[in-house]
């Protein structure tokens, strides 16, 4: 049972910048996503916490030991590669042994134990095998268990489902949760995949080149996304770039009115703009209605262009709308996707949740969406 | 295609052409095969004709009679020349291994400036003429080590025109072991020795022992930087059989001799196929 904080924390590569000064706390049993593209510094992040790579600067605390210049192997950790990384010439009984026999342990204690691991993994039966035997998922839950038999402080899992096929790791990433949650070990788990990382994780941390974007639960990050990079790399988002122009009404009721390509926009969007801020006000597919006639009257914002094209999907249809020369993605289901599988020509767009981030040029660090200012309301 | 075979079922008369066609066909392939075969078999016999011929030699005894006492003087007299040679051989692959194993460790793992100039300088002996090394050798030992009455001068000589064999093998194995393997042993607890022993050395075993083979054989039969380098009273198969040739002409005995070493070399080779060859990781990087 631990906690992880990392302070400052940086890695470079000459003068590549891999981590930038992260600071990130991880709270006891909680299981914790680093999520982001290749190459945005979450698996070097993993690797100095395993102590696999030197950081350049700041500290890594296990509780309230500074571990940033321990070795891996005194640091306890148990970290599950991409690739099982079974020793192959090593029985399974042997492998998930491995820890234990290292650090001297009697015989009978560690027969005792791999027959514990193998039966929570629910491979009991197997320790005779030889890796070469196991398919890949068995593989990796082998890689499981050997890591638990040592019994870590904390877990370390690099993109451990990506070898694996769809299925395999649909269900081995509740396997994984599902023994996280038993052991009630803390947990870091690198992914690019999202679905993956929102169906496991407690928090989740979007990042992008070597900095933390935005730290937060699923709903946090997909329905508040504080910067562009979250906002476009998390599901699909239509982003509108605009100017501030106005604030209508007051307290919870406040609308904050965009100009965006010649369409005025209403935001409930709390973001603290002033007039003539540039802003992007995004718009995830899944909230635009495609509007038939007489409909219109519970959207606050309405907007009319001509569909371009009907991606039909099976449970939902993307249809790509022409608004004032910009493309809208709308995605719908149910019934309704039924009546633009062959659309064409005009249609009406209602929508009200649009997010709106202050454009990346004027403050690249994003917003942090602390105290409103006050901007006078115009119509 | 002729308009004959594409008419639907091809009457018993269009049939009797392709018959013959086939029949044709396969008298050529046929004497393809005849003339691959006899090719491997030509080959077969230049290659082993030497070592059958000297076998054969090795049982002619006085006035062309069959004799199985030349190979007493094996296990009598040559005995001892047998002996130093295995000594020699065990003591230089000890040496090889003991160096090789850092030293592929270092190259492999680590990033230090000159990698590439520093292998090919060590993989230099594998270049040099045995008689250059041999000359070289006999310069270091009289002046600066003083090292000519000794097996060890024998055994270093050995080791240094040896090195390279064992060395690369070990190289390539290392190279393509993945780095995870050594990753996963210390986030599991192991310290570096734990890891090297448990992990790295048996994983690496078709390299070290390829290494171990190339050298043995190497070594076992070596008699041209021998001659340079032994000590007086030292005297190795292969160099006591180069000494009786030189001195009373090929004698049986001296075949049966020669005969013995080759035996052995050849023994050093099944079993290295017998015991590595199918271990941990199928094949070797030899082969």
């Amino acid at each position: 049972m631990s906690t992880v904080r990392l302070s400052q924390l940086s890695k470079h590569y000459g003068q590549t910048v891999a981590v930038h000064e992260l600071d990130l706390e991880v709270a006891d049993g909680e299981l914790l996503t680093l999520l982001g593209p290749s190459g945005c510094g979450k698996t070097t992040t993993l690797r100095m916490i395993a102590g696999l790579v030197e950081p350049s600067g700041g500290r890594i605390e296990f509780d309230d030991q500074d571990v940033t210049w321990l070795p891996p192997r005194a640091r306890n950790i148990g970290f599950v590669f991409q690739s099982p990384a079974l020793f192959p010439h090593l029985s399974v009984a042997r492998n998930i042994a491995f820890g234990l026999s290292v650090k001297g342990a009697k015989q009978a204690a560690i027969d005792a134990r791999v027959e514990e691991m193998l039966a929570l993994v629910g491979l009991t039966g197997y320790g005779a095998r030889m890796p070469s035997q196991l398919s890949g998922g068995q593989q990796q839950r082998v890689a499981l268990a050997r890591v638990l038999a040592t019994d870590p402080r904390v877990l370390l899992f690099d993109e451990p489902l990506s070898a694996l096929d769809r299925n395999l790791r649909d269900t081995l990433k509740y396997s994984i949760l599902e023994l996280q949650r038993r052991t009630g070990k803390t947990a870091i788990y690198v992914t690019h995949d999202q679905s993956e990382a929102f169906a496991i994780s407690d928090r989740i941390v979007v990042m992008n080149a070597g900095r933390a974007e935005q730290i937060g639960t699923q709903t946090d990050i997909y329905l508040q996304p504080r910067t562009p990079f979250v906002a476009e790399f998390i599901g699909s988002n239509n982003g509108l770039p605009g100017t501030v122009s106005g604030v209508e009404g007051s307290g919870e009721d406040a609308r904050t009115i965009v100009s965006s390509g010649g369409m005025l926009l209403r935001s409930r969007s709390r973001v603290p703009a002033a007039i003539g801020d540039k802003v992007v006000a995004y718009l995830r597919p899944e909230d635009v209605v495609v509007l038939q006639d007489g409909e219109g009257s519970a959207f606050e914002n309405v907007i009319e262009g001509t569909i371009e094209r009907v991606i039909f999907e099976g449970p939902t249809a993307q249809l790509r709308v022409d608004i004032g020369g910009r493309e809208l993605r709308a995605d719908i289901s149910g019934g309704r996707r039924l009546l633009f599988a062959k659309g064409q020509g005009r249609v009406r767009l209602g929508f009200n949740e649009l997010t709106l981030i202050a454009a990346p040029s004027d403050s690249p660090a994003g917003v942090d969406g602390d105290g409103e200012q006050e901007a006078a309301p115009t119509a | 295609m002729t308009a004959g075979e594409m008419s639907a079922p091809p009457a018993p008369a269009a049939r009797a052409p392709g018959a013959q066609e086939r029949a044709r066909r396969v008298t050529s392939r046929r004497l393809v095969d005849l003339l691959g075969h006899a090719y491997i078999w030509f080959v077969l016999i230049v290659f082993v004709l030497p070592f059958l011929t000297l076998l054969a030699y090795s049982f002619t005894g006085p006035g062309g009679t069959y004799a199985i006492q030349n190979f007493q003087y094996v296990l009598g007299s040559f005995g001892e020349n047998l002996w130093w040679s295995f000594r020699v051989a065990g003591l230089t692959l000890v040496i090889n291994l003991l160096v090789a194993l850092p030293a592929a460790y270092a190259i492999v793992r680590y990033p230090f400036p000159g990698k590439r100039l520093l292998f090919s300088a060590l993989t230099l002996p594998l270049y040099v003429p045995g008689a250059v090394i041999g000359i070289s050798l006999v310069l270091v030992y009289n002046f600066t080590y003083h090292l000519t009455t000794s097996v060890w001068g024998l055994v270093l000589a050995m080791a240094v025109g040896t090195f390279p064999l064992m060395l690369t093998p070990i190289v390539v194995a290392l190279k393509d072991l993945p780095i995870v393997f050594e990753e996963a042993a210390a986030c599991l607890g192991a310290t570096r020795w734990q890891t090297f022993w448990r992990i790295v050395f048996p994983l690496i075993g078709p390299g070290v022992s390829a290494g171990l083979m190339l050298s043995f054989i190497i070594v076992f039969n070596e008699y041209l930087v021998t001659l340079f380098v032994h000590p007086p009273e030292i005297t190795t198969a292969p160099l006591r059989v180069f000494n009786l040739v030189r001195t009373a002409g090929l004698a049986p005995t001296t075949a049966a001799l020669a005969v013995t070493m080759q035996l052995i070399s050849f023994g050093a080779v099944l079993l290295f196929f017998r015991v590595f060859g199918t271990r941990y990781l199928k094949g070797t990087y030899l082969i």
